[in-house]
């Protein structure tokens, strides 16, 4: 248990970058998680907390003490790695005990502290099975148990549940979670999946090209994206571009859209589709009110997705609650939208990928 | 070959032909061209020798008998088994790091590495006899290279010796251990080596606590592999050993040419059994360490 | 956040010195080890420019002379020749048996599977001067028997290098169906291709660099054999390696080095183009 920080840390290969001056804070016993899209440098961070990746430049410290140049062996960090990893010719047991022996913990106290590791995972009475003896669920609680067994500074977790099915998914999540909470351990995890990213994450570092994009809460990321990629990458938005003057962004469709924000030239204005209301009549209660034709409903039992054509080239998403009752709008019905100004706008030329 | 055939139902896939067409030509060709000739073989072994009536039907040990007690061909069968060790051994040490290197990197000089190593696979044993001949003979580089740094002042005699034939064994098998060491590498996940190294394993620990342990039955493969290679070494011992030197398979060729077939018979099945023999104890004992 | 650092890579490595120092010397064992397979053939490529016919170093000067007189000796020529025929006809035959056997081994389960794929591999493991010998006197007792001149015959000689090649074909093409996903062939009966269409247009190419890369072996290790040649060669017939090792028996010289360097050039060409169609690092 540290804190663990990494100052400007950078990696390339040629002209290549893994990862671009990247600076993180990990508070004692926080869980950190680093979202993106594959090849955004969420794992070259990691392996560099590990070790496994030697930085072109910057700093890596854990508890305070400088670990940039340690091997990976004398860095006291718990990597669980996506497909485990379990030494294959050792038992369950012997392959927690690994970390405990490279430790010289005297068998007797490494058998209990085993024995301890696995009953937090529930898996004591599996302790002399052979890893290929045991289900993909099974043996990443191992996984678990081996990174925890000898309390490591910070626990570091590679995508560890994109190997599991959906619904085992939703319970190792919790499960690692209250384990991490318990424990008090500084952990980081990284991952591709929002979704996984949200429920687990006490702050959250989005990704992508390298760079960190954006740091902070979940509703951070998700009220106050940083930029375009982020307002894509985490939730879903609509995006309309356009020339902006004053604080009216007009589109190539001639749409006028108020914004709170003002930024001069090219712009574009993110929207979350439950924040877009769609009525019959013009929307007075929203600064910004235009009509447009349904053109596709898509229906998710307790939400639905209303895609409306404002121009030839605007589009936006409504998602709106099926209450009791609600009369579905069909394709091709006249309908108005409409939203606050306060919706998120950045420069254009913070266009990232669109995720 | 008697098959009671059962496809695979649905899967059964291109076949439409039994087993015993498909495998049937190849299977009666290696029978009759290995197993056959092998019981005629060990028939001959059996048989007596007279100088001027060659080959006599008999059915004697006397061969094998006179193999274990005369200190000559014993003095053969301990140099063969000798030479044989050292250079496996040495292969293993040699040929570990680069089969690891091979099977790790990921440059594109990979394939050039692998061809490299695999040419002189395929060059044919007396070819690279003829390359260590030129480096060891008495006027050769080694000797003039020697004489001319001054550390030594009269030529250096390596041809002939079982020096020369250790190294020229080394230089032919070292091929076949980095490929099969290499391609169990390969199949080992680096992931595991990592694992190990962020549990807190320094290299010389991962290696000895997994790389090792599950190299293993590879390493048993390539050992076994370049132990009967070196066991039944012919070219290499007959040019770089010299009329002098002897190993089992030599001895072979130049008993059969002194037309005492049964007595080269007895020597061959011996050189087999011997092969066989040490091949199995090492897999049983390889397997044993691999369980336990 | 003042982060303007140069990008420079930092001094030192992730190691510490004596895990560096660790580090190359396996790099080193294993250059070593590279080399050490190499020798051989440089040494014996540069004796085939020495300009004087002793090999005695240092050279007395370069010429190209000897490989003339490799191309103009009959003897080796011959021998070449013989090599060739024997190991084209040999890897037809090999692979003609050996690419239903694989398919056998790895498609149809069957009572003694594992014996049979054991058997097929044999002729790998009996040494090859045993074989040899084997081999001889077994066609000594068939001549006999049967009064057939087997003894010292061309097919005598392809029928003992068709064991050295079945080993090697069965081996690559049992490895490369084994990987091969079968669900393809599903998708083509699914497509509406019939068993033999299915087989031509789709197993066929997808183990192809296993076929190649057996033939390739099958036929080498028919051509550089020697120690089964040795004893089935009849009166008057040399292979190449039988011609190679007796001329080296007598003396070494740069006109054999100059054959030895031809051979592998052949080999060297040989095993490129067969790279570029199959990854040779991935079928050995």
């Amino acid at each position: 248990m540290a804190r663990l920080e990494l100052d400007g840390v950078s990696k390339h290969y040629g002209d290549f970058y893994a990862a671009r001056e990247v600076t993180l804070d990990v508070a004692e016993g926080e869980f950190l998680v680093l979202l993106g899209p594959s090849g955004c440098g969420k794992t070259t961070t990691l392996r560099a907390i590990a070790g496994f990746v030697e930085p072109s430049a910057g700093t890596v410290r854990i508890g305070g003490k400088d670990v940039t140049r340690l091997p990976p062996w004398k860095r006291n960090t718990g990597l669980v790695f996506q497909n485990y990893a379990l030494f294959p010719h050792l038992t369950v047991a012997q392959n927690v005990a690994f970390g405990l022996e490279m430790r010289k913990v005297s068998k007797a106290d490494a058998a209990t502290k085993v024995n301890e590791a696995l009953r937090l995972v529930r898996l004591d009475h599996l302790g002399d099975r052979l890893p290929r003896q045991l289900s993909g669920g099974q043996q990443q609680r191992v996984a678990l148990a081996r990174a925890l067994v000898f309390r490591p500074d910070v626990l570091l977790l590679d995508e560890p549940l994109s190997n599991l099915d959906a619904k085992l998914r939703n319970e190792v999540r919790v499960e690692i979670r209250s384990l991490q909470q318990r424990l008090g351990i500084t952990t980081v995890m990284v991952t591709h999946d929002q979704e996984e990213a949200l429920t687990m994450a006490d702050r959250l570092v989005v990704m992508s090209e390298g760079k960190v994009r954006q740091v902070g809460s979940q509703r951070d990321l998700y009220e106050r994206p940083a930029d375009r990629f982020v307002a894509g990458f985490v939730g879903r938005s609509s995006f309309l571009e356009g020339h902006m003057s004053g604080d009216t962004l007009t589109t190539p469709g001639g749409l006028a859209i108020k914004c709170a924000r003002k930024i001069a030239g090219e712009a574009v204005v993110a929207l979350r589709p439950e924040r877009v209301f769609v009525g019959t009549e013009p929307v007075t209660t929203a600064d910004n009110s235009f009509p447009g034709e349904v053109e596709f409903v898509s229906y998710m039992g307790g939400l639905i997705d209303i895609h409306v054509r404002l121009s030839e080239h605007d589009q936006v998403i409504a998602q709106v609650p099926n209450h009791d009752g609600s009369v579905l709008p069909a394709v091709g019905d006249r309908v108005h939208v409409g939203w606050a100004p306060t919706s998120a706008v950045f420069p254009a030329e913070h266009n990232g990928m669109d995720g | 070959m008697a098959a009671t055939l059962s496809d695979e139902g649905p899967r059964g896939g291109a076949l439409i032909f039994s087993a015993s067409t498909l495998i049937g030509p190849a299977t009666a060709i290696v029978a009759l061209g290995v197993i056959g000739p092998l019981l005629i073989l060990l028939r001959y072994s059996l048989n007596d020798f007279d100088p001027r009536l060659l080959m006599v039907e008999a059915f004697t040990a006397k061969n094998y008998v006179t193999f274990f007690t005369d200190a000559y061909y014993l003095g053969v069968f301990f140099t063969t088994v000798r030479v044989a060790l050292i250079c496996t051994a040495i292969c293993l040490v040699l040929g570990f790091p680069l089969a690891y290197l091979l099977a790790r990197t990921q440059t594109r000089f990979k394939n050039l590495l692998i061809i490299g190593v695999v040419i002189p696979l395929f060059v044919g044993n007396a070819v690279r006899a003829a390359g260590w001949m030129t480096l060891f003979g008495s006027r050769g580089f080694l000797s003039v290279t020697l004489m001319d740094l001054g550390i030594t002042t009269e030529p250096t005699e390596i041809m002939f010796t079982e020096l020369a034939v250790i190294i020229g064994i080394i230089a032919v098998n070292l091929p076949y251990m980095v490929l099969t060491l290499q391609s169990v590498l390969e199949g080992i996940n680096r992931n595991l080596e990592e694992a190990a190294f962020s549990l807190g394993a320094a290299p010389v620990t991962m290696f000895v606590r997994v790389l090792w342990p599950l190299a293993l039955p590879g390493i048993a493969a390539g050992t076994i592999l370049t132990f009967i290679l070196a066991m039944n070494a012919y070219a290499t011992p007959v040019l770089l050993g010299g009329p002098e030197f002897r190993m089992m398979a030599p001895l072979v060729y130049s008993q059969f040419q002194l037309n005492n077939w049964p007595f080269a018979a007895a020597v061959a099945f011996l050189l087999m059994g011997t092969t066989l023999l040490l091949t199995i104890a090492a897999s049983l004992a390889t397997r044993q360490r691999f369980r336990g | 956040m003042s982060l303007a650092r140069s990008d420079a890579p930092a001094a030192g490595g992730l190691l510490p010195d004596r895990w560096r120092l660790g580090r190359w010397l396996f790099k080193g064992v294993a250059l070593v080890a590279f080399l050490y397979i190499l020798t051989p053939l440089i040494f014996i490529t540069w004796l085939s420019f020495y300009a004087q016919e002793i090999p005695s170093y240092p050279p007395e000067g370069y010429s190209l002379n000897w490989y003339g007189q490799a191309l103009n000796n009959e003897r080796f020529l011959k021998a070449f020749l013989l090599s060739a025929q024997l190991g084209v006809v040999a890897t037809l035959i090999g692979l003609a048996v050996a690419l239903p056997a694989s398919l056998g081994i790895v498609r149809l389960r069957f009572r003694g599977r594992g014996t049979v794929n054991n058997l097929l591999l044999m002729p790998l493991i009996v040494p090859g001067i045993v074989l040899g010998f084997a081999l001889y006197v077994f066609q000594v007792e068939i001549a006999i028997a049967t009064s057939w001149p087997i003894l010292g015959s061309f097919g005598g000689l392809v029928f003992g290098h068709v064991l050295l090649v079945i080993p090697w074909t069965v081996r690559l093409i049992t490895a490369s169906l084994v990987g091969f996903d079968r669900t393809l062939e599903e998708a083509a009966q699914n497509l509406g291709a019939n068993r033999f269409t299915t087989f031509r247009r789709v197993t066929m190419p997808a183990i192809l660099p296993g076929i190649v890369a057996g033939a390739l072996f099958g036929f080498v290790s028919s051509f550089g054999n020697l120690e089964m040649s040795l004893f089935l060669v009849g009166p008057g017939r040399t292979t190449l390696p039988i011609a190679i090792l007796q001329y080296l028996q007598w003396k070494i010289d740069p006109t054999i080095a100059a054959v030895s360097v031809l051979q592998i050039a052949i080999i060297a060409v040989a095993m490129l183009v067969t790279d570029r169609f199959v990854k040779i690092s991935r079928v050995v």
